[in-house]
């Protein structure tokens, strides 16, 4: 599932469109979805995103391979382009920073960006937003964080009062091909795939269940010996458990045995 | 959604992290021309980036990032239980590098680390200071126990600064230990007989299974001839033997190889060693799920987990029955835990 959280309506519209989102109407949010993305409108500033991102992860909670992306204008300084699209590396936040993993190659620009809790007039040295921090807080509590990215496009140079709803929802419209590209790269990054399938798992949990929780945990880290050693091979599980606790104790140990030979 | 293509891997060191602090020291300047093309972002501490929850070792190790750090106080540290202080007076190892190129899966590192990111701490001038007062007695100092210095050496130049400084003081003897083939550096360099380059090798098959990013056992050999010649005083180890089903020939395989390739005349001594870790590194090396080498049902006693007493013995025995066909005993190291 691919997790987008937008501070705007008029931001997420043009990611609706593109997506083919439709609303649902699960959380007290606005909210859209399809069958692999959701994306939550936060609303401005720190609080309400913490929230929102906290009400998000915690009505679906996240799958190791899923990833997030906040994505939303920015203000920033004239060396900044208008339109242009920036991947954040660093979020400053008064005393307090925070480092999203950026572990896959781009041709976005990169930068810092400093968290502020009121639209800026005056320009500041880095491109400024109000929902980055808290976004990043709550998400580095589910994700790792190379799954999370901060997608911002420079809307101003310091002069929120320049920015309209059409004008937001002209340039994420022009960047629906980056957030794409953002997606892949973020997917790309190589996931090491589950080493005991869905039914595997189901035979080894039902398996413990005779021993105890530290010889289940023994059992445990044999399997994976012989799994990681063997990609592919049959797990050598044997479903007649004995009756006497002293012979299901020699059934472990000849099991192990026989994993980790 | 479009399925784009695959992009390639990032390189090596694509974001440079670099404390405030450190900003115009030399090295710091050095290393940000040699990447040049690099992010570089400032940082108060090289911790906030570090020791970051929710890092995941598995994934940056595929694109490791460099933090430019200043060490504040101690950068050395006493030998470990774990290791061979060689009989000298004081045995020290220096941390002056955190993580590692290499990225070996029977490695302590990824116990003790939480991100796979390498922390280069640019101010070795104060490690030399650090090491003065004790320099009135004999002492061993391992440059690169944290890490592979040779391996970064021509990012770093640590190793060429500790042999310079070892020049000057007669009592301090260093083991500088790698797997790296690049000996560039030591070769405008006076070999001093106080220092002892030390070479881990391991069976071809055990080198792709477990030390990936590694130089192969031909170049590493290879290299260890080379420093041979130079004049370089060289200690071989076959240490972590990793327990496989066809330990009993790789391995031996491997010593008859070695003596192959380097006169047995000209090392100071082979060290064998079998696999052993601290118990609190095994648990962290277990949930990475990479390896089989952390799910073995090892023995832990003291905190040390090691293969079964009669794996371990057989293990060292077969060796070094190998070994003595090449070898004095004498000159033959091995590490087994003290009962």
């Amino acid at each position: 599932m691919i997790y987008v959280i937008t501070a705007l309506d008029a931001e997420a519209r043009p990611l609706c469109e593109h997506y083919r989102l439709k609303r649902d109407t699960s959380l007290p949010y606005t909210l859209y979805r399809n069958e692999e993305m959701v994306l939550v409108v936060s609303g401005i500033g720190r609080m309400n995103a913490l929230m929102a991102v906290s009400a998000l992860l915690g009505w679906r909670i996240p799958k190791e391979e899923d990833i997030l992306i906040n994505i939303g204008i920015c203000g920033a300084p004239l060396e900044y382009r208008i339109g242009e699209a920036l991947l954040i590396h660093q979020i400053l936040d008064g005393d307090r920073r925070y480092y999203p993993d950026i572990l896959y190659t781009h041709l976005f620009r990169e930068t810092s960006i400093r968290c502020v809790d009121a639209p800026q007039s005056v320009l500041s040295d880095y491109p400024v937003d109000m929902e980055s921090s808290p976004i990043f807080q709550a998400a580095s509590r589910f994700f790792k964080l190379h799954q999370i990215a901060f997608l911002k496009i420079v809307s101003d140079h310091c002069t929120p009062e320049s920015v309209t709803k059409e004008g937001v929802m002209e340039i994420l419209r022009s960047h629906v091909d980056t957030v794409d590209t953002l997606i892949s790269r973020l997917r790309a990054i190589q996931k090491e795939p589950s080493l005991f399938s869905a039914d595997e798992r189901d035979i080894i949990e039902v398996f413990k269940t005779h021993f105890t929780k530290s010889q289940g945990s023994a059992l445990e880290d044999a399997l994976i010996y012989f799994r990681l050693r063997n990609k592919g091979k049959f797990l050598p599980l044997n479903p007649l458990i004995p009756n006497s606790k002293r012979e299901r104790s020699l059934l472990l140990e000849e099991l192990i045995a026989t994993l980790t030979a | 959604m479009k399925n784009l293509s695959q992009p390639s891997p990032p390189k090596l060191f694509s974001h440079l992290y670099i404390e405030r602090d450190v900003l115009d020291h030399l090295q710091t300047q050095m290393i940000r021309r040699k990447f040049a093309d690099s992010q570089v972002i400032l940082i108060d501490h090289y911790k906030e980036v570090f020791n970051r929850p929710s890092q995941s070792f598995a994934a940056q190790s595929h694109s490791k990032k460099l933090i430019l750090a200043k060490k504040e106080g101690k950068f050395l540290h006493e030998g470990s239980q774990y290791s061979d202080g060689f009989g000298h007076e004081q045995f020290f190892y220096a941390s002056s590098v955190m993580g590692c190129l290499y990225d070996c899966d029977y490695c302590y590192l990824q116990g003790l680390y939480p991100s796979a990111n390498t922390v280069l701490f640019v101010n070795l001038e104060d490690a030399f200071e650090q090491l003065r007062p004790y320099l009135g007695r004999d002492t061993l100092v391992a440059t690169s126990y944290d890490t592979d210095t040779l391996a970064i050496e021509s990012l770093t130049h640590q190793t060429s600064m500790w042999l310079d400084f070892a020049n000057l003081y007669k009592n301090l003897y260093l083991e500088i230990r790698t797997k790296s083939a690049n000996i560039k550096s030591l070769k405008s360099i006076t070999p001093n007989p106080r220092v002892t380059l030390a070479w881990t090798l391991s069976p071809h098959e055990i080198i792709n299974a477990y030390e990936h990013n590694t130089p192969s056992l031909k170049k590493r050999l290879s290299a260890v001839a080379e420093a041979i010649t130079l004049g370089w005083k060289v200690r071989l180890c076959i240490d972590p033997v990793i327990n496989t089903e066809k330990f009993a020939i790789l391995y031996p395989e491997l010593i008859e190889q070695i003596f192959r390739t380097i006169d047995p005349e000209a090392i100071e001594h082979l060290t064998l060693g079998s696999f052993r870790m601290s118990q609190s590194h095994l648990r962290s090396l277990k949930k990475l799920r990479r390896s089989d080498v952390a799910f073995y049902p090892y023995v832990v006693r003291d905190e040390m987990a090691t293969y079964p007493e009669a794996i371990e013995e057989h293990i060292l025995e077969t060796l070094w029955v190998k070994a003595t066909q090449y070898l004095p005993k004498e000159r033959i190291r091995t590490w087994q835990r003290q009962s």
